[in-house]
């Protein structure tokens, strides 16, 4: 068997966590129940990389089985990888019959025909997403596989999440031959970035939870109820104000769980607005100053600031437009014009 | 004559025997009305009274005094909030239904496919100083920019039913998918592929003849984007099938054309099933 192709396995293998490496492997499906039974999961990984590279020896393993177990490994741990979203752009209006073989076809063809030496592997989900690996080499040397890039796409949408993680050079490569693949004619870059994938999907396809109003009964299973002081001796003093604060919560949130984000930035180009007494920045340039916010979950924390207590109900739209304009990188300039203020740039 | 004489008095007494027999009835008559009088005024008093103690027993209680059999305007308030709640739930039902907003208006399109209620989906727009659309929840497959750019402005009625008609088509195709990958997953060979829109649809599924099976190839392409059924159906098999199959397959095309897919494919696995 290829030697290459044995180490990879071994180290994808020793990534996964030892109580699932069983689980990624019948996904994986290359080898039999029969092999996997033989194999020991309780010793310890290094042995049982050892095992598996044995036993796909056995079944002649090539590059492509073992870029099929990269691909599943990296759907399972896709919060791995920072993820980023590009948007297509078409100015014609005919339905398209998305074939998926035909994407494939053209994909691979307009990729080769510009970098011969890629490993291109795809594999399709039931959500109708589309992944894509790409191993990188260069024009004079073979793919690397451990310079991979990650594509998913879904069929008929403008939206493509990638994972680069690799040299920017081969960005406007895999640019190019998604847009010949998939009938468009440009796409650019979006101002949205996080490490979970199905948080960016829900952002971008609009299946976050938005707050609709409508006389339609919604099921309430997912409301918590706070528990209310049983003792009658304790009164809520400021309960109208909470009362207030998580309608407005409820308004500009919703009702349901928020997509996922690590972190917003907010890049200021704005002057520093001080007493001209102090002498401060007197040469009147935009102070330039960024800021980044932080979170495991975002936009819940964001959601629970003000039922802490911690900031004002309702709050800055700057920070709770981020779903709904699709992105959590902003630069904010000076507003031109007679009242100076400051605005979002598109 | 005497005797005509005494005929005269006789006659006389008579007539007024009769007077006073009618006068003492007279005064029966007037006595025993003047006593229906009496009983009668009595029982008006004690009614009266009766009345009286129930208003003041009321006063303690209520202090409304209604009659028992009329409800209060208070509950009638309440039937009628509950009764129009109930009609503007209905509403979403039929498909199409929409609350006022503070700027404009929310739209909610519910979507079915035969009896089965599927995915809601929203609209919010804004009405000043132009119809626009502010939010939404459709699938960014659906070509909502297409048909907001022809129908919005001008025609917001058609706008909503040909959005819904796409919707409802789509979750329809979807549909027919779903069931035919749950319930006859035996008899496909391979995966169903399917797109976003699900307007194309290619699988294999085996059919036997003559005690042997065979492969068909099945292209399902759905050219109208408002409709749940295919307008093309190609069906394909391996070059050394009897000719039997071709029939067959022209037989399969012209069902898959007509019927819902997990329908046509029922009717083709149970043998001698009818169409539904």
């Amino acid at each position: 068997m290829d030697e290459i192709a044995a180490e990879f396995i071994r180290r994808t293998v020793l990534k996964i966590p030892r109580g699932e490496i069983k689980t990624l492997l019948q996904k994986w499906g290359f080898l039999s129940e029969t092999q996997l039974q033989a194999i020991n999961f309780h010793q310890i990984k290094e042995n049982i990389s050892l095992d598996v590279v044995q036993l796909c020896e056995e079944n002649s393993a090539d590059i492509k089985q073992a870029a099929v177990l990269d691909i599943i490994y990296n759907y399972v741990y896709s919060n791995k990888r920072v993820w980023s979203v590009y948007q297509m752009n078409k100015p014609g209006e005919e339905t398209e019959f998305f074939d998926i073989s035909d994407f494939k076809k053209k994909f691979k063809r307009q990729l080769r025909s510009a970098l011969k030496n890629v490993t291109i592997n795809f594999r399709e989900y039931e959500d109708n997403a589309i992944w894509i690996r790409i191993a990188w080499g260069t024009p004079y040397t073979k793919p690397n596989q451990y310079k991979t890039s990650y594509v998913v796409y879904h069929s008929q949408t403008p939206y493509v999440f990638v994972s680069a993680s690799v040299l920017k050079s081969n960005l406007p490569l895999l640019c190019q031959a998604l847009v010949v693949a998939s009938n468009y004619h440009e796409i650019r870059e979006m101002e949205l970035r996080s490490r979970s994938l199905n948080s960016l999907k829900d952002i971008v396809f609009k299946r976050y939870s938005q707050a609709f109003q409508s006389y339609y009964p919604r099921p309430l299973e997912d409301r918590k109820v706070s528990p209310e002081s049983t003792d009658l001796r304790v009164i809520q003093e400021n309960k109208n104000e909470k009362e207030r604060i998580q309608r407005v919560n409820r308004e500009v949130f919703g009702e349901g769980p928020q997509p996922k984000l690590e972190f917003a930035q907010y890049k200021l180009e704005t002057m520093f607005k001080s007493d001209p007494k102090m002498n401060v920045l007197d040469k009147k340039e935009p102070f330039r100053c960024l800021v980044k916010f932080s979170s495991p979950h975002l936009l819940e924390s964001l959601k629970s600031l003000a039922l802490a207590g911690m900031a004002d109900a309702p709050l800055s739209p700057l920070l709770t437009c981020i779903p709904q304009k699709a992105r959590n990188y902003f630069k904010i300039r000076e507003k031109k014009g007679l009242f100076p203020g400051s605005f979002v740039s598109p | 004559g005497v005797f005509a004489h005494l005929e005269m008095l006789e006659v006389q007494a008579h007539e007024a025997a009769l007077k006073q027999e009618e006068m003492e009835e007279q005064e029966e008559k007037l006595a025993r009305l003047k006593a229906r009088v009496q009983e009668l005024r009595l029982q008006r008093d004690e009614l009266r009274a009766k009345v009286d103690l129930q208003q003041k027993g009321q006063l303690g209680k209520e202090g409304v005094v209604s009659d028992p059999a009329q409800p209060s305007a208070r509950a009638v308030l309440e039937w009628k909030i509950r009764s129009v709640k109930a009609m503007l739930q209905i509403f979403c039902l039929t498909g199409i239904s929409g609350k006022l907003t503070k700027r404009g208006v929310c739209f909610c399109i519910s979507t079915a496919y035969k009896g089965t209620y599927l995915d809601s989906y929203y609209l919010d727009l804004l009405t000043k100083p132009e119809v626009k659309i502010h939010r939404h929840s459709i699938p960014i497959f659906i070509p909502l920019e297409q048909i907001a750019k022809k129908y919005l402005q001008t025609d917001i009625r058609r706008f909503l039913s040909v959005l819904s008609d796409h919707l409802n088509a789509y979750v329809g195709r979807r549909y027919q998918a779903d069931q035919l990958q749950e319930h006859f997953s035996d008899q496909i060979e391979g995966t169903l592929q399917r797109n976003s829109l699900h307007n194309l649809l290619v699988f294999n599924y085996k059919v036997s003849s003559e005690n042997q099976t065979f492969p068909f190839n099945v292209r399902l392409l759905y050219g109208d984007l408002c409709c749940s059924l295919p307008t093309e159906v190609t069906i394909s098999c391996t070059p050394e099938a009897p000719a039997a199959l071709a029939e067959m397959a022209a037989a399969h095309s012209d069902l898959f054309r007509r019927t819902a897919l997990h329908k046509a494919f029922r009717s083709i696995s149970g043998a001698g099933a009818s169409v539904d």
